[in-house]
C-alpha cells in the first residue's frame, strides 16, 4: 500500500492578503516533509468558486511548486475537470506534459467533471453533457501526449492536424485516473482501463464491493491509454497522535468541519435534474457523514485517526478490502495548527509506514502494460 | 465556517403565521402538478434567512406553483417563492411568501403548517410548448413565469427539497417565532423539464426584500403523490440548526 496526501486547499474566513498564502505556504511545507518521509504522492483538486472549502482552481500550478521542492514524491493532478467550459483539451495535454517534464516524469493525471451546481453553473457549463464530453477528453488525452501530430472531430471539441508540445516526460505517458464520488464511477473507470481515484470515505463492506467489481471489470477492458491503470486509491483524513483523547477532539473536528464546509455548495443534482447525475454525489454523502445519527460511528469506522496502532488497524482492513493507495487529508481550514500536523505526519510514517513497506516500485509501474 | 443568515426578527415579526398546534394531520394531495422554476440570486437575500440558518452557495430560490386538485378543502392551486438554503448540512427551502387561490386553504396553511399563506387568484395553465403561471393579488401581478420547451425526463431525476416555515408555533406553553420543518412526500408520475422564465416578481408581494431573479438554473413540472405532512421538527430561529433543533414526533404516523 502507498500513501500519499490530497489537497482541497480549504481556507478559513476571514480571507486575507496572508491568509490564502499562509495555507498554500503550509501546504507546500507538508509536502517536502512527506516527500522526506517516504510518501508516495501528493495530489491536488481542480475546484472553483467553493467558498473557504476549496481555494485551489490552479492545482497545476500548486503541483508546480511541489514538484520544485521535492525529490520523489509523484505529484497527482487530480483531477483535470474534462468539461470544455472549464479546460480546453489542448490545454489539458499541453500544461501536464510541462509538469510532467518539471517533475521529471512524477506526473498523474486524474480526470473528472465537475459534481456541483456551484462550479458547473459558473462556468455555464451544461450538466447534461459532462460525462460525454469527459469521455471524449480521455480518449484524446493519451493520444495527444504520444502521437506526433494530432487532429480531432468530435462532439465537443475539435482541432486540424498540429504538433502539440511538449510531450509528457514518462514513456509511454503519465497513468490516468478518474475521480470516484457517485457509485458506477468505478466501473467507467474499469472499462476503460484507468484507475479508481476514489473521493469518498466509503465504509470497507461497501467499498469491497466495489472494488472487486472494478476489478473483475478492468480485466476485460478497452483502455484509452497506452497501458492499464488498474489500481484503486482512496482519500482518508489523517491525524496521528500518541494521546487518544487528542486525537479524539482534533481529528474528529478536523473531519467535522470539513464535511460541515460541503454543506453550503450545491450538488448538481440538487440544483439540475439530469440523468448525467442520478445519484446524490460527494455533497450529500459529505453531510450525512457531518449529521447524520449514526455520523461517529460510522465515519470513524475506518478513518486513520488514533495512536500508531489504531492507524495501522484501520489501513491494514483497507489495505485488505482491495485499497492499492490512501491519500491523506492533513487539515481542514486550518483547525490543527501546522506544528501538529507535521508531527502528525513524521509520527505516521515512524510507527505506520514501516509495516506497509514492500518492493513494489512506486505506483504507475505497477501498471501492466497493454 | 459556514456563513449564517442575517435575518433581523422585527421586520417580519408582523407577517408571521401563527399556528394553531404542533400537532396537525397530514393531507394526502393526489395528483398534483408541481412547476418549479430556479434561479439565482443576489448575496443580500442572506438578510431574509434566519441566523439557524446557511445560505446556499451561490444563492438560490424557487418559485413553486403548485396545483391540488384534490385536498380536504377541495381543489386549490398555491405558489410559494422559497429562498433555498441549509438548515444544519440539510438542503432546505424557506417560504418567503405564499398565496393560495382560496382562502379557506390559505387560513389552514397557516394555522396547520405556518406557510405565510394569503389568498389571491393563482393561475396554472399548460400550453403544449410552456406551463406557464400568474399570481395577482390585490389587483396587481406579483408573479408572471413560465417553463418553455418542456421535455420528459424521469421522475427520479427531480430532487425536491424540502420546507422550511418561519411561523409563531407554540412550544413549552408558550407561542413565539420558530422554523418549521414541512417534510412532504413526493411520488412522481410524470416529469418534464424546461428553461425558466419569470417576467414578473414583485418583491414585496412576497416578502421578498432584495430578491430578485438573476441566473436562471431549470424548471421543472411533475406530476405526482404528495401530502402536507405532520410536523415533525422544529428549530430555533437564531441557533443554529445544528443545535436548535427539537424533534417533535418520531415519525410521520405518530
Amino acid at each position: 500500500m502507498k500513501f500519499g496526501l490530497f489537497y482541497e486547499l480549504s481556507v478559513p474566513r476571514p480571507w486575507t492578503r496572508e491568509s490564502e498564502r499562509t495555507v498554500y505556504m503550509n501546504a507546500l511545507e507538508q509536502v517536502r516533509l512527506a516527500d522526506e518521509l517516504g510518501f508516495d504522492q501528493v495530489w491536488a483538486v481542480e475546484h472553483h468558486f467553493l467558498e473557504e472549502y476549496s481555494h485551489c482552481p490552479a492545482p497545476e500550478l500548486f503541483l508546480t511548486a511541489c514538484a520544485m521542492i521535492t525529490k520523489k514524491i509523484r505529484v497527482g493532478h487530480g483531477i483535470v475537470i474534462c468539461v470544455p467550459e472549464f479546460n480546453h483539451p489542448i490545454k489539458i495535454a499541453e500544461r501536464t506534459a510541462v509538469l510532467d517534464i518539471l517533475s521529471g516524469g512524477r506526473l498523474e493525471v486524474g480526470t473528472g467533471r465537475s459534481a456541483t451546481w456551484t462550479e458547473l453553473g459558473g462556468f455555464r457549463a451544461n450538466p447534461d453533457t459532462t460525462k460525454k464530453s469527459w469521455d471524449e477528453f480521455v480518449r484524446c488525452l493519451p493520444k495527444m501526449w504520444t502521437q506526433e501530430t494530432y487532429a480531432y472531430d468530435g462532439e465537443f471539441w475539435s482541432m486540424p492536424e498540429r504538433t502539440i508540445v511538449p510531450k509528457v516526460y514518462q514513456r509511454p505517458h503519465p497513468p490516468l485516473w478518474v475521480a470516484v464520488t457517485t457509485p458506477g464511477t468505478e466501473l467507467d473507470a474499469a472499462e476503460r482501463g484507468l484507475g479508481s481515484l476514489g473521493l469518498v470515505f466509503g465504509q470497507f463492506g461497501e467499498q469491497e464491493k466495489r472494488i472487486a467489481e472494478y476489478r473483475r471489470r478492468i480485466r476485460n477492458c478497452e483502455p484509452v491509454g497506452a497501458f492499464v491503470n488498474d489500481q484503486v486509491s482512496t482519500v482518508n483524513f489523517l491525524y496521528c497522535h500518541e494521546d487518544d483523547a487528542v486525537v479524539r477532539n482534533t481529528g474528529r473536528r478536523m473531519a467535522d468541519t470539513f464535511n460541515y464546509l460541503a454543506s453550503q455548495l450545491i450538488s448538481a443534482r440538487e440544483a439540475f435534474p439530469s440523468r448525467s447525475y442520478q445519484s446524490l454525489g460527494l455533497l450529500p454523502q459529505l453531510r450525512r457523514q457531518a449529521t447524520g445519527p449514526d455520523a461517529s460511528e460510522q465515519a470513524g469506522e475506518g478513518l486513520a485517526f488514533g495512536g500508531p496502532q489504531r492507524v495501522l488497524h484501520a489501513l491494514k482492513r483497507w489495505e485488505a478490502v482491495g485499497v492499492d493507495r490512501v491519500n491523506f487529508l492533513l487539515n481542514a481550514i486550518e483547525v490543527i495548527p501546522q506544528a501538529d500536523v507535521l508531527a502528525s505526519l513524521r509520527l505516521f510514517a515512524k510507527e505506520v509506514m514501516p509495516a506497509f513497506a514492500d518492493d513494489k516500485p512506486a505506483s504507475s509501474a505497477s501498471a501492466a502494460s497493454a | 465556517m459556514p456563513t449564517f443568515g442575517a435575518l433581523e426578527l422585527s421586520t417580519v415579526a408582523d407577517r408571521l403565521a401563527t399556528m394553531r398546534d404542533l400537532d396537525t394531520e397530514a393531507w394526502p394531495l393526489p395528483n398534483a402538478e408541481i412547476l418549479q422554476l430556479s434561479f439565482e440570486v443576489p448575496r443580500t437575500t442572506e438578510s431574509l434567512l434566519p441566523r439557524a440558518m446557511h445560505p446556499a452557495i451561490p444563492p438560490y430560490a424557487t418559485l413553486w406553483v403548485t396545483r391540488y386538485p384534490e385536498s380536504p378543502l377541495g381543489p386549490f392551486t398555491l405558489a410559494q417563492l422559497r429562498l433555498m438554503a441549509r438548515a444544519g448540512a440539510h438542503p432546505r427551502g424557506l417560504i418567503l411568501g405564499a398565496v393560495a387561490s382560496t382562502t379557506e386553504a390559505a387560513a389552514a396553511l397557516r394555522e396547520r403548517w405556518g406557510l405565510p399563506a394569503v389568498p389571491g387568484k393563482v393561475t396554472f395553465t399548460r400550453r403544449h410548448d410552456r406551463i406557464m403561471a400568474t399570481v395577482v393579488r390585490d389587483g396587481v401581478t406579483v408573479l408572471d413565469c413560465e417553463l418553455v420547451d418542456p421535455e420528459p425526463i424521469s421522475g427520479g431525476d427531480v430532487q425536491y427539497i424540502h420546507s422550511v416555515t418561519l411561523a409563531n408555533a407554540p412550544l413549552d406553553s408558550k407561542t413565539g417565532p420558530l422554523l418549521v420543518q414541512v417534510d412532504s412526500r413526493y411520488t412522481i408520475k410524470k416529469a418534464e423539464r424546461g428553461r425558466p422564465r419569470v417576467s414578473i416578481l414583485v418583491q414585496s408581494g412576497w416578502g421578498a426584500g432584495p430578491l430578485w431573479p438573476g441566473n436562471p438554473i431549470a424548471a421543472t413540472v411533475t406530476t405526482c403523490d404528495t401530502d402536507l405532512p405532520r410536523i415533525r421538527f422544529v428549530m430555533d430561529v437564531e441557533t443554529p440548526v445544528v443545535r436548535g433543533t427539537r424533534r417533535i414526533r418520531e415519525s410521520r404516523e405518530d
